[in-house]
Protein backbone atom coordinates (compact mmCIF):
# COMPACT_ATOMS: atom_id res chain seq x y z
CA UNK A 1 0.00 0.00 0.00
CA UNK A 2 2.86 2.51 0.94
CA UNK A 3 4.72 1.28 -1.84
CA UNK A 4 1.29 3.01 -4.67
CA UNK A 5 1.26 6.04 -2.66
CA UNK A 6 3.56 7.94 -4.43
CA UNK A 7 1.70 7.03 -7.77
CA UNK A 8 -1.91 8.15 -6.02
CA UNK A 9 -0.18 11.45 -5.17
CA UNK A 10 1.34 11.28 -8.96
CA UNK A 11 -1.66 10.68 -10.30
CA UNK A 12 -4.34 12.95 -8.16
CA UNK A 13 -1.56 16.33 -9.07
CA UNK A 14 -1.96 15.86 -12.72
CA UNK A 15 -5.66 15.34 -12.27
CA UNK A 16 -5.72 18.58 -10.77
CA UNK A 17 -3.00 20.53 -13.43
CA UNK A 18 -5.60 18.55 -15.50
CA UNK A 19 -8.65 20.45 -14.15
CA UNK A 20 -6.78 23.52 -14.27
CA UNK A 21 -6.06 23.16 -18.22
CA UNK A 22 -9.50 22.40 -18.60
CA UNK A 23 -10.53 25.80 -17.51
CA UNK A 24 -7.50 27.61 -19.49
CA UNK A 25 -8.78 25.49 -22.49
CA UNK A 26 -12.31 26.75 -22.40
CA UNK A 27 -11.39 30.02 -22.62
CA UNK A 28 -8.59 29.84 -25.02
CA UNK A 29 -10.23 27.79 -27.67
CA UNK A 30 -12.51 30.74 -28.22
CA UNK A 31 -9.69 32.49 -29.98
CA UNK A 32 -8.96 29.67 -32.08
CA UNK A 33 -11.29 29.33 -34.61
CA UNK A 34 -9.69 27.16 -37.00
CA UNK A 35 -10.01 24.49 -33.97
CA UNK A 36 -12.58 21.76 -34.41
CA UNK A 37 -13.57 21.69 -37.73
CA UNK A 38 -14.72 18.51 -39.01
CA UNK A 39 -14.04 19.56 -42.71
CA UNK A 40 -10.32 18.79 -42.25
CA UNK A 41 -10.42 15.16 -40.92
CA UNK A 42 -10.51 13.69 -44.47
CA UNK A 43 -7.53 15.21 -45.51
CA UNK A 44 -5.35 15.21 -42.53
CA UNK A 45 -3.83 12.62 -44.28
CA UNK A 46 -2.69 14.44 -46.97
CA UNK A 47 -0.28 16.76 -45.74
CA UNK A 48 -2.77 19.22 -43.91
CA UNK A 49 -2.17 17.65 -40.65
CA UNK A 50 0.87 20.50 -39.93
CA UNK A 51 -1.48 22.89 -40.13
CA UNK A 52 -3.75 20.92 -37.80
CA UNK A 53 -1.12 20.79 -35.20
CA UNK A 54 0.03 24.77 -34.73
CA UNK A 55 2.23 26.78 -37.01
CA UNK A 56 2.69 27.45 -40.59
CA UNK A 57 -1.13 27.09 -41.28
CA UNK A 58 -1.48 29.63 -43.77
CA UNK A 59 1.31 28.01 -45.87
CA UNK A 60 -0.50 24.75 -45.53
CA UNK A 61 -3.79 26.21 -46.88
CA UNK A 62 -2.29 27.78 -50.05
CA UNK A 63 -0.85 24.46 -50.96
CA UNK A 64 -4.14 22.58 -50.37
CA UNK A 65 -5.91 25.35 -52.26
CA UNK A 66 -3.25 25.18 -55.40
CA UNK A 67 -3.70 21.20 -54.73
CA UNK A 68 -8.22 22.11 -54.94
CA UNK A 69 -7.82 24.71 -57.55
CA UNK A 70 -5.75 22.19 -59.71
CA UNK A 71 -9.05 19.70 -59.44
CA UNK A 72 -10.91 22.31 -60.00
CA UNK A 73 -9.25 23.06 -63.19
CA UNK A 74 -9.69 19.45 -64.69
CA UNK A 75 -13.46 19.63 -63.94
CA UNK A 76 -14.00 16.08 -63.31
CA UNK A 77 -13.20 15.94 -59.28
CA UNK A 78 -16.19 17.27 -57.75
CA UNK A 79 -15.61 15.40 -54.44
CA UNK A 80 -11.78 15.92 -54.32
CA UNK A 81 -12.24 19.44 -55.40
CA UNK A 82 -14.66 20.76 -52.67
CA UNK A 83 -13.27 18.87 -50.31
CA UNK A 84 -9.54 20.62 -50.84
CA UNK A 85 -11.18 23.79 -51.31
CA UNK A 86 -13.32 23.32 -47.41
CA UNK A 87 -9.96 22.17 -46.14
CA UNK A 88 -8.56 25.28 -46.94
CA UNK A 89 -11.82 27.32 -46.02
CA UNK A 90 -11.28 25.08 -42.32
CA UNK A 91 -7.22 25.57 -42.26
CA UNK A 92 -8.19 29.68 -42.22
CA UNK A 93 -11.78 30.65 -41.44
CA UNK A 94 -10.68 33.93 -41.35
CA UNK A 95 -9.93 34.66 -45.17
CA UNK A 96 -12.66 35.45 -47.90
CA UNK A 97 -10.87 34.72 -50.37
CA UNK A 98 -11.27 30.59 -50.17
CA UNK A 99 -14.65 30.99 -49.04
CA UNK A 100 -15.52 33.38 -51.46
CA UNK A 101 -14.13 30.94 -54.07
CA UNK A 102 -15.18 28.05 -52.73
CA UNK A 103 -18.87 29.01 -52.63
CA UNK A 104 -18.52 30.13 -56.31
CA UNK A 105 -16.95 26.92 -57.36
CA UNK A 106 -20.03 25.03 -55.70
CA UNK A 107 -22.84 26.60 -56.50
CA UNK A 108 -21.64 28.14 -60.10
CA UNK A 109 -19.96 25.54 -61.39
CA UNK A 110 -20.52 21.93 -59.95
CA UNK A 111 -23.69 21.41 -60.78
CA UNK A 112 -22.55 21.64 -64.37
CA UNK A 113 -19.92 18.95 -64.53
CA UNK A 114 -22.61 16.75 -62.67
CA UNK A 115 -25.01 17.38 -65.84
CA UNK A 116 -21.95 16.80 -67.61
CA UNK A 117 -21.27 13.42 -65.64
CA UNK A 118 -24.31 12.39 -66.44
CA UNK A 119 -24.62 12.42 -70.03
CA UNK A 120 -24.14 16.06 -71.17
CA UNK A 121 -27.22 18.67 -71.59
CA UNK A 122 -28.90 16.86 -74.03
CA UNK A 123 -29.02 13.55 -72.93
CA UNK A 124 -29.96 14.55 -69.17
CA UNK A 125 -33.70 16.04 -68.70
CA UNK A 126 -34.19 19.88 -68.09
CA UNK A 127 -36.12 19.63 -65.17
CA UNK A 128 -33.44 17.23 -63.10
CA UNK A 129 -30.43 19.90 -64.80
CA UNK A 130 -32.28 22.41 -63.24
CA UNK A 131 -32.80 20.53 -60.02
CA UNK A 132 -28.61 20.00 -59.98
CA UNK A 133 -28.52 23.45 -60.42
CA UNK A 134 -30.28 24.66 -57.88
CA UNK A 135 -28.73 21.88 -55.10
CA UNK A 136 -25.76 23.13 -55.99
CA UNK A 137 -26.49 27.18 -55.66
CA UNK A 138 -28.05 26.02 -52.69
CA UNK A 139 -24.78 24.19 -51.04
CA UNK A 140 -22.80 27.05 -52.13
CA UNK A 141 -24.79 29.29 -50.64
CA UNK A 142 -24.38 27.07 -47.06
CA UNK A 143 -20.69 27.46 -48.02
CA UNK A 144 -21.34 31.61 -48.56
CA UNK A 145 -23.23 31.92 -45.29
CA UNK A 146 -20.77 29.93 -43.07
CA UNK A 147 -17.57 32.23 -44.44
CA UNK A 148 -19.63 35.12 -43.49
CA UNK A 149 -19.72 34.19 -40.08
CA UNK A 150 -16.17 33.43 -39.89
CA UNK A 151 -14.97 36.70 -41.17
CA UNK A 152 -17.06 38.34 -39.16
CA UNK A 153 -19.56 39.28 -42.13
CA UNK A 154 -17.28 40.66 -43.98
CA UNK A 155 -19.07 42.78 -47.05
CA UNK A 156 -17.78 41.36 -50.07
CA UNK A 157 -18.88 38.23 -49.31
CA UNK A 158 -22.21 39.50 -48.62
CA UNK A 159 -22.36 40.81 -52.26
CA UNK A 160 -21.30 37.37 -53.54
CA UNK A 161 -23.55 35.85 -51.35
CA UNK A 162 -26.64 38.00 -52.53
CA UNK A 163 -25.49 37.79 -56.46
CA UNK A 164 -25.24 33.93 -55.99
CA UNK A 165 -28.98 33.95 -54.71
CA UNK A 166 -29.97 36.61 -57.26
CA UNK A 167 -28.20 34.95 -60.36
CA UNK A 168 -28.50 31.33 -59.17
CA UNK A 169 -31.53 30.51 -57.15
CA UNK A 170 -33.94 33.69 -58.28
CA UNK A 171 -34.31 34.75 -55.21
CA UNK A 172 -34.41 38.24 -55.16
CA UNK A 173 -35.65 38.75 -51.57
CA UNK A 174 -32.79 36.52 -50.24
CA UNK A 175 -30.59 38.63 -52.62
CA UNK A 176 -31.78 41.52 -51.25
CA UNK A 177 -31.48 40.86 -48.10
CA UNK A 178 -27.64 40.21 -48.50
CA UNK A 179 -27.33 43.50 -50.23
CA UNK A 180 -28.70 44.93 -46.99
CA UNK A 181 -26.64 43.72 -44.98
CA UNK A 182 -23.58 44.21 -47.07
CA UNK A 183 -24.42 48.05 -47.24
CA UNK A 184 -24.86 47.99 -43.42
CA UNK A 185 -21.32 46.19 -43.24
CA UNK A 186 -17.90 47.75 -42.96
CA UNK A 187 -16.05 48.81 -46.47
CA UNK A 188 -19.64 48.42 -47.78
CA UNK A 189 -18.99 48.11 -51.84
CA UNK A 190 -20.71 51.25 -53.42
CA UNK A 191 -23.51 49.21 -55.67
CA UNK A 192 -24.65 47.06 -52.22
CA UNK A 193 -27.25 49.79 -51.01
CA UNK A 194 -28.58 50.69 -54.65
CA UNK A 195 -29.12 46.50 -55.49
CA UNK A 196 -30.37 46.11 -51.93
CA UNK A 197 -33.33 48.70 -52.58
CA UNK A 198 -33.31 47.22 -56.90
CA UNK A 199 -33.94 43.82 -55.62
CA UNK A 200 -36.59 44.64 -53.33
CA UNK A 201 -38.29 46.92 -55.93
CA UNK A 202 -38.10 44.36 -58.52
CA UNK A 203 -39.74 41.63 -55.83
CA UNK A 204 -42.55 44.16 -56.04
CA UNK A 205 -41.90 45.26 -52.39
CA UNK A 206 -41.96 48.88 -53.76
CA UNK A 207 -42.53 50.40 -50.69
CA UNK A 208 -40.36 48.70 -48.31
CA UNK A 209 -37.57 49.57 -51.06
CA UNK A 210 -38.21 53.17 -50.97
CA UNK A 211 -38.24 53.32 -46.79
CA UNK A 212 -35.07 51.21 -46.56
CA UNK A 213 -32.88 53.16 -49.34
CA UNK A 214 -34.13 56.49 -47.77
CA UNK A 215 -33.16 55.61 -44.91
CA UNK A 216 -29.53 54.31 -46.05
CA UNK A 217 -29.45 57.10 -47.77
CA UNK A 218 -29.83 59.66 -45.10
CA UNK A 219 -28.14 57.24 -42.26
CA UNK A 220 -25.00 57.03 -44.27
CA UNK A 221 -24.66 57.70 -47.96
CA UNK A 222 -25.75 61.50 -47.51
CA UNK A 223 -22.11 61.18 -45.03
CA UNK A 224 -19.82 60.44 -47.62
CA UNK A 225 -17.47 63.06 -49.59
CA UNK A 226 -19.78 63.39 -52.52
CA UNK A 227 -22.89 62.74 -50.70
CA UNK A 228 -23.89 59.92 -53.06
CA UNK A 229 -25.63 61.89 -56.34
CA UNK A 230 -26.21 58.64 -57.96
CA UNK A 231 -28.03 57.04 -55.29
CA UNK A 232 -29.61 60.40 -54.32
CA UNK A 233 -30.89 60.17 -58.08
CA UNK A 234 -32.38 56.72 -57.75
CA UNK A 235 -34.80 57.79 -54.57
CA UNK A 236 -35.85 60.64 -56.53
CA UNK A 237 -37.20 58.17 -59.39
CA UNK A 238 -38.59 56.14 -56.84
CA UNK A 239 -40.46 58.90 -55.27
CA UNK A 240 -41.49 59.78 -58.84
CA UNK A 241 -42.57 56.27 -60.00
CA UNK A 242 -44.35 55.78 -55.82
CA UNK A 243 -45.72 59.21 -56.69
CA UNK A 244 -45.38 60.61 -53.41
CA UNK A 245 -46.32 63.80 -52.38
CA UNK A 246 -43.42 66.21 -52.24
CA UNK A 247 -43.89 66.66 -48.30
CA UNK A 248 -42.85 63.20 -47.90
CA UNK A 249 -39.63 63.22 -50.30
CA UNK A 250 -36.54 63.23 -49.11
CA UNK A 251 -35.84 67.73 -48.95
CA UNK A 252 -33.93 69.15 -52.04
CA UNK A 253 -29.95 69.20 -51.13
CA UNK A 254 -28.36 72.57 -51.71
CA UNK A 255 -26.15 71.14 -53.83
CA UNK A 256 -28.59 68.69 -55.98
CA UNK A 257 -29.69 71.48 -59.09
CA UNK A 258 -25.96 71.37 -59.86
CA UNK A 259 -25.99 67.66 -60.83
CA UNK A 260 -26.07 66.48 -64.68
CA UNK A 261 -29.35 65.52 -65.45
CA UNK A 262 -31.28 67.14 -62.80
CA UNK A 263 -35.36 67.39 -62.95
CA UNK A 264 -37.31 69.01 -60.76
CA UNK A 265 -40.15 67.37 -58.93
CA UNK A 266 -43.40 67.82 -58.99
CA UNK A 267 -46.93 66.30 -58.17
CA UNK A 268 -47.94 66.33 -61.22
CA UNK A 269 -47.78 63.41 -63.94
CA UNK A 270 -45.96 60.72 -62.46
CA UNK A 271 -46.90 57.62 -64.86
CA UNK A 272 -44.47 57.38 -66.94
CA UNK A 273 -41.04 55.90 -65.73
CA UNK A 274 -38.57 58.84 -65.14
CA UNK A 275 -36.17 59.49 -67.92
CA UNK A 276 -33.12 59.29 -66.18
CA UNK A 277 -31.29 56.40 -63.48
CA UNK A 278 -33.47 53.80 -62.11
CA UNK A 279 -31.59 51.10 -64.56
CA UNK A 280 -31.02 49.01 -61.95
CA UNK A 281 -34.27 48.45 -61.01
CA UNK A 282 -35.49 47.36 -64.72
CA UNK B 1 17.47 25.90 0.35
CA UNK B 2 19.90 28.59 -0.86
CA UNK B 3 22.73 26.16 -1.25
CA UNK B 4 20.18 23.90 -3.41
CA UNK B 5 19.30 27.02 -5.52
CA UNK B 6 22.90 27.26 -6.21
CA UNK B 7 24.02 23.63 -7.51
CA UNK B 8 20.93 23.71 -9.83
CA UNK B 9 22.03 26.75 -10.95
CA UNK B 10 25.26 26.23 -11.94
CA UNK B 11 24.15 22.55 -13.59
CA UNK B 12 21.93 25.14 -15.71
CA UNK B 13 24.83 27.26 -16.55
CA UNK B 14 26.81 23.86 -17.59
CA UNK B 15 23.95 23.02 -19.42
CA UNK B 16 23.14 25.90 -21.45
CA UNK B 17 26.92 26.23 -22.33
CA UNK B 18 26.60 23.12 -23.59
CA UNK B 19 23.34 23.56 -25.73
CA UNK B 20 24.28 26.08 -26.97
CA UNK B 21 27.73 25.08 -28.95
CA UNK B 22 25.66 22.21 -30.38
CA UNK B 23 25.76 22.53 -33.80
CA UNK B 24 22.22 20.58 -33.82
CA UNK B 25 21.29 23.83 -32.17
CA UNK B 26 22.92 26.15 -34.56
CA UNK B 27 21.48 23.71 -37.71
CA UNK B 28 17.95 24.83 -36.49
CA UNK B 29 18.11 28.62 -35.03
CA UNK B 30 19.84 29.22 -38.55
CA UNK B 31 17.31 27.26 -40.46
CA UNK B 32 13.99 29.04 -38.02
CA UNK B 33 15.75 32.71 -38.77
CA UNK B 34 16.08 32.11 -42.49
CA UNK B 35 12.45 31.16 -42.63
CA UNK B 36 11.45 34.24 -40.79
CA UNK B 37 13.38 36.50 -43.28
CA UNK B 38 12.30 34.65 -46.25
CA UNK B 39 9.00 35.07 -45.40
CA UNK B 40 9.62 38.13 -47.20
CA UNK B 41 10.61 37.31 -50.47
CA UNK B 42 7.87 34.38 -50.73
CA UNK B 43 5.24 36.22 -49.97
CA UNK B 44 3.96 37.12 -53.43
CA UNK B 45 2.96 33.31 -53.80
CA UNK B 46 0.52 33.62 -51.18
CA UNK B 47 -3.11 34.34 -51.50
CA UNK B 48 -6.72 34.43 -49.49
CA UNK B 49 -4.71 35.60 -46.85
CA UNK B 50 -3.48 39.32 -45.39
CA UNK B 51 0.31 39.94 -46.07
CA UNK B 52 0.96 40.27 -42.13
CA UNK B 53 -1.11 37.10 -41.30
CA UNK B 54 1.41 35.11 -43.87
CA UNK B 55 4.03 36.75 -42.81
CA UNK B 56 3.75 35.73 -39.07
CA UNK B 57 2.76 32.04 -39.85
CA UNK B 58 6.03 31.56 -40.76
CA UNK B 59 7.38 33.14 -37.78
CA UNK B 60 4.93 30.96 -35.65
CA UNK B 61 5.33 27.85 -38.10
CA UNK B 62 9.56 28.05 -37.30
CA UNK B 63 8.44 28.65 -33.27
CA UNK B 64 6.20 25.59 -33.64
CA UNK B 65 8.19 23.55 -35.49
CA UNK B 66 11.81 23.48 -34.69
CA UNK B 67 11.38 24.87 -31.41
CA UNK B 68 9.13 20.97 -30.75
CA UNK B 69 12.37 19.77 -32.65
CA UNK B 70 14.97 21.44 -30.30
CA UNK B 71 13.00 20.58 -27.03
CA UNK B 72 12.55 16.99 -28.04
CA UNK B 73 15.97 16.01 -29.52
CA UNK B 74 18.01 18.51 -27.24
CA UNK B 75 16.55 17.50 -24.17
CA UNK B 76 17.27 13.87 -24.61
CA UNK B 77 21.00 14.17 -25.75
CA UNK B 78 21.94 16.47 -23.40
CA UNK B 79 20.22 13.97 -20.26
CA UNK B 80 21.72 10.74 -21.99
CA UNK B 81 24.94 12.50 -22.67
CA UNK B 82 25.72 13.11 -18.58
CA UNK B 83 24.59 8.77 -18.61
CA UNK B 84 26.23 7.92 -21.39
CA UNK B 85 29.22 9.60 -20.22
CA UNK B 86 29.24 8.29 -16.46
CA UNK B 87 29.38 12.23 -15.78
CA UNK B 88 25.73 11.90 -13.78
CA UNK B 89 27.66 9.05 -11.89
CA UNK B 90 30.40 11.59 -11.04
CA UNK B 91 28.08 14.96 -10.34
CA UNK B 92 25.17 12.64 -8.05
CA UNK B 93 28.37 11.29 -6.05
CA UNK B 94 28.51 14.84 -4.96
CA UNK B 95 26.34 16.70 -2.32
CA UNK B 96 23.96 17.23 -5.44
CA UNK B 97 20.54 15.33 -5.10
CA UNK B 98 18.82 13.91 -8.33
CA UNK B 99 15.88 16.59 -8.38
CA UNK B 100 18.24 19.43 -8.75
CA UNK B 101 20.44 17.88 -11.16
CA UNK B 102 16.93 17.16 -13.37
CA UNK B 103 16.26 21.18 -12.25
CA UNK B 104 19.61 22.15 -13.30
CA UNK B 105 19.24 20.64 -16.38
CA UNK B 106 15.50 21.67 -17.07
CA UNK B 107 16.81 25.43 -16.34
CA UNK B 108 19.61 25.22 -18.59
CA UNK B 109 17.91 23.68 -21.64
CA UNK B 110 15.08 25.90 -21.26
CA UNK B 111 17.36 28.95 -20.93
CA UNK B 112 18.73 27.68 -24.47
CA UNK B 113 14.91 27.42 -25.86
CA UNK B 114 14.56 31.11 -24.49
CA UNK B 115 17.40 32.29 -26.89
CA UNK B 116 15.98 30.37 -29.64
CA UNK B 117 12.32 32.32 -28.72
CA UNK B 118 13.89 35.77 -28.52
CA UNK B 119 15.48 35.98 -31.43
CA UNK B 120 12.58 34.42 -33.56
CA UNK B 121 10.68 36.28 -32.03
CA UNK B 122 12.48 39.40 -32.34
CA UNK B 123 13.35 38.63 -35.96
CA UNK B 124 9.54 37.99 -36.61
CA UNK B 125 8.59 41.42 -34.98
CA UNK B 126 11.09 43.40 -36.65
CA UNK B 127 9.51 41.92 -40.00
CA UNK B 128 6.15 42.30 -39.33
CA UNK B 129 6.62 46.31 -37.92
CA UNK B 130 8.66 47.24 -41.11
CA UNK B 131 5.77 45.92 -43.26
CA UNK B 132 3.03 47.07 -41.01
CA UNK B 133 3.96 50.43 -41.44
CA UNK B 134 4.12 50.13 -45.56
CA UNK B 135 1.04 48.66 -45.61
CA UNK B 136 -0.23 51.46 -42.65
CA UNK B 137 1.06 53.97 -45.12
CA UNK B 138 -0.51 52.40 -48.30
CA UNK B 139 -3.98 52.29 -46.67
CA UNK B 140 -3.66 56.03 -45.48
CA UNK B 141 -2.95 56.81 -49.30
CA UNK B 142 -6.20 54.62 -50.05
CA UNK B 143 -8.20 56.00 -47.70
CA UNK B 144 -8.90 52.55 -45.95
CA UNK B 145 -8.66 51.16 -42.48
CA UNK B 146 -5.09 50.17 -41.57
CA UNK B 147 -3.92 46.68 -40.72
CA UNK B 148 -3.98 45.24 -37.33
CA UNK B 149 -0.78 44.27 -35.71
CA UNK B 150 -0.15 44.40 -32.45
CA UNK B 151 3.51 43.65 -31.57
CA UNK B 152 3.20 43.90 -27.68
CA UNK B 153 0.65 40.38 -28.85
CA UNK B 154 3.39 39.19 -30.24
CA UNK B 155 5.75 39.32 -27.47
CA UNK B 156 2.57 37.92 -25.28
CA UNK B 157 2.81 35.17 -27.50
CA UNK B 158 6.65 34.46 -27.44
CA UNK B 159 6.17 33.63 -24.03
CA UNK B 160 3.40 31.43 -24.24
CA UNK B 161 6.03 29.68 -27.15
CA UNK B 162 8.81 29.66 -24.40
CA UNK B 163 6.22 28.17 -21.75
CA UNK B 164 4.82 25.69 -24.19
CA UNK B 165 8.76 24.42 -25.01
CA UNK B 166 9.13 24.15 -21.31
CA UNK B 167 6.33 21.54 -20.67
CA UNK B 168 7.93 20.02 -23.64
CA UNK B 169 11.21 19.60 -21.97
CA UNK B 170 9.90 19.00 -18.61
CA UNK B 171 7.58 16.02 -20.55
CA UNK B 172 10.54 15.00 -22.49
CA UNK B 173 12.66 15.07 -19.44
CA UNK B 174 9.97 12.69 -17.23
CA UNK B 175 10.33 10.22 -20.29
CA UNK B 176 14.02 10.13 -20.51
CA UNK B 177 14.03 9.75 -16.50
CA UNK B 178 12.50 6.32 -17.12
CA UNK B 179 13.70 5.24 -20.72
CA UNK B 180 16.75 3.00 -21.24
CA UNK B 181 18.39 4.48 -24.79
CA UNK B 182 18.11 8.16 -26.47
CA UNK B 183 16.28 6.89 -28.77
CA UNK B 184 13.45 5.63 -27.19
CA UNK B 185 13.05 9.03 -25.58
CA UNK B 186 13.09 10.70 -28.83
CA UNK B 187 10.51 8.70 -30.18
CA UNK B 188 8.54 8.77 -26.98
CA UNK B 189 8.70 12.41 -26.37
CA UNK B 190 7.83 13.26 -29.78
CA UNK B 191 4.86 11.02 -29.30
CA UNK B 192 3.88 12.88 -26.27
CA UNK B 193 4.30 16.51 -28.18
CA UNK B 194 1.88 15.14 -30.59
CA UNK B 195 -0.53 13.66 -28.46
CA UNK B 196 -0.13 17.12 -26.86
CA UNK B 197 -1.14 19.15 -29.45
CA UNK B 198 -3.63 16.88 -30.95
CA UNK B 199 -4.92 16.74 -26.89
CA UNK B 200 -8.26 19.16 -27.84
CA UNK B 201 -9.67 16.42 -29.73
CA UNK B 202 -10.73 13.92 -26.97
CA UNK B 203 -11.46 17.41 -24.90
CA UNK B 204 -14.21 18.10 -27.79
CA UNK B 205 -15.45 15.03 -27.34
CA UNK B 206 -15.65 15.29 -23.96
CA UNK B 207 -17.84 18.11 -24.15
CA UNK B 208 -20.13 16.81 -26.35
CA UNK B 209 -22.79 14.55 -24.19
CA UNK B 210 -23.20 11.65 -26.63
CA UNK B 211 -20.50 10.03 -25.07
CA UNK B 212 -21.61 8.28 -21.75
CA UNK B 213 -20.18 5.43 -19.21
CA UNK B 214 -16.62 3.91 -19.50
CA UNK B 215 -16.05 5.77 -23.30
CA UNK B 216 -16.79 9.27 -21.13
CA UNK B 217 -15.09 8.28 -17.81
CA UNK B 218 -11.59 7.21 -20.81
CA UNK B 219 -11.84 10.30 -22.42
CA UNK B 220 -11.83 12.36 -19.00
CA UNK B 221 -8.73 10.65 -17.81
CA UNK B 222 -6.58 11.38 -20.98
CA UNK B 223 -7.96 15.02 -20.92
CA UNK B 224 -6.38 15.53 -17.93
CA UNK B 225 -3.43 13.51 -18.04
CA UNK B 226 -1.96 14.46 -20.94
CA UNK B 227 -1.31 18.12 -21.76
CA UNK B 228 -3.01 20.57 -23.80
CA UNK B 229 -0.53 22.05 -26.22
CA UNK B 230 -2.99 23.39 -28.37
CA UNK B 231 -3.90 25.73 -26.12
CA UNK B 232 -0.76 27.72 -26.39
CA UNK B 233 -1.04 28.61 -30.12
CA UNK B 234 -3.00 32.08 -29.41
CA UNK B 235 -0.88 33.59 -32.23
CA UNK B 236 -2.93 34.77 -34.78
CA UNK B 237 -5.66 36.43 -31.90
CA UNK B 238 -2.76 38.07 -29.86
CA UNK B 239 -0.85 39.70 -32.86
CA UNK B 240 -3.80 40.06 -35.70
CA UNK B 241 -6.64 40.40 -33.73
CA UNK B 242 -5.99 41.52 -30.07
CA UNK B 243 -9.85 41.40 -29.66
CA UNK B 244 -10.48 38.07 -30.14
CA UNK B 245 -8.75 37.08 -26.87
CA UNK B 246 -11.25 37.50 -23.97
CA UNK B 247 -10.08 38.81 -20.20
CA UNK B 248 -8.93 36.45 -18.12
CA UNK B 249 -7.62 34.23 -21.04
CA UNK B 250 -4.20 34.99 -20.63
CA UNK B 251 -3.65 33.86 -17.14
CA UNK B 252 -5.25 30.86 -17.15
CA UNK B 253 -3.11 29.81 -19.83
CA UNK B 254 0.19 30.74 -18.36
CA UNK B 255 -1.25 29.39 -15.02
CA UNK B 256 -1.71 25.76 -16.22
CA UNK B 257 1.33 25.94 -18.58
CA UNK B 258 3.59 26.36 -15.01
CA UNK B 259 1.46 23.59 -13.45
CA UNK B 260 2.08 21.17 -16.04
CA UNK B 261 6.38 21.93 -16.37
CA UNK B 262 6.15 21.73 -11.87
CA UNK B 263 3.95 18.42 -12.72
CA UNK B 264 6.47 16.87 -15.37
CA UNK B 265 9.39 17.60 -13.22
CA UNK B 266 8.13 15.67 -9.79
CA UNK B 267 7.59 12.84 -11.56
CA UNK B 268 10.55 13.07 -13.87
CA UNK B 269 12.57 13.30 -10.35
CA UNK B 270 10.13 10.25 -9.04
CA UNK B 271 11.34 8.38 -11.95
CA UNK B 272 14.94 9.54 -11.94
CA UNK B 273 15.18 8.38 -7.96
CA UNK B 274 14.08 4.82 -8.50
CA UNK B 275 16.47 4.73 -11.06
CA UNK B 276 20.02 2.87 -11.11
CA UNK B 277 22.76 4.77 -13.17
Amino acid sequence: MRRALPWVGLFALFLAVGVLADQSWRRARLALPEIGRRELEPTVGQGVLLGVLGGFRTVVADFTWIRGYVLWERKNDRAGTELLMRAACALDPRSRFFWENTGLAVANDMGHWEIRRRGGYAKVPKEIQDHLLRGYAQRGMVLLDEGIVSTGGDAALLATAALVAELQLKDLGRSADYYRRAAEARAAPWFAARFAAANLWKEGRRREAYVWYRAHWLKVLRLAEDGSPDDLKELRDMEHELRLPLLQRLPQQSWEVSQPGFVPRTNEGVTAPSPVGGQSRK
Amino acid sequence: MKAACHRSLWIARITFLEAIRQRFFAFLFILGAALVLASGAVRVFDFGHSELKFLADFGFGGLFLFGSILGVVMTAQLFFAEIDNRTALTLLAKPLSRAEFLAGKFLGIWAVLGVFVLVLAALLAAMLGWRAAELAQLAVERRLAPPECDLAGLALYASLQWLRLGVIVAMVLAVAAAARTFLFAVVVGALAVLAGQLQWLSQELLLKPAETGLGHAALWLLTHLLPNLQQFNLGDALVLAPHQVTAGTLPWVFLSGVAYVVAFLVLATFLFRRREI
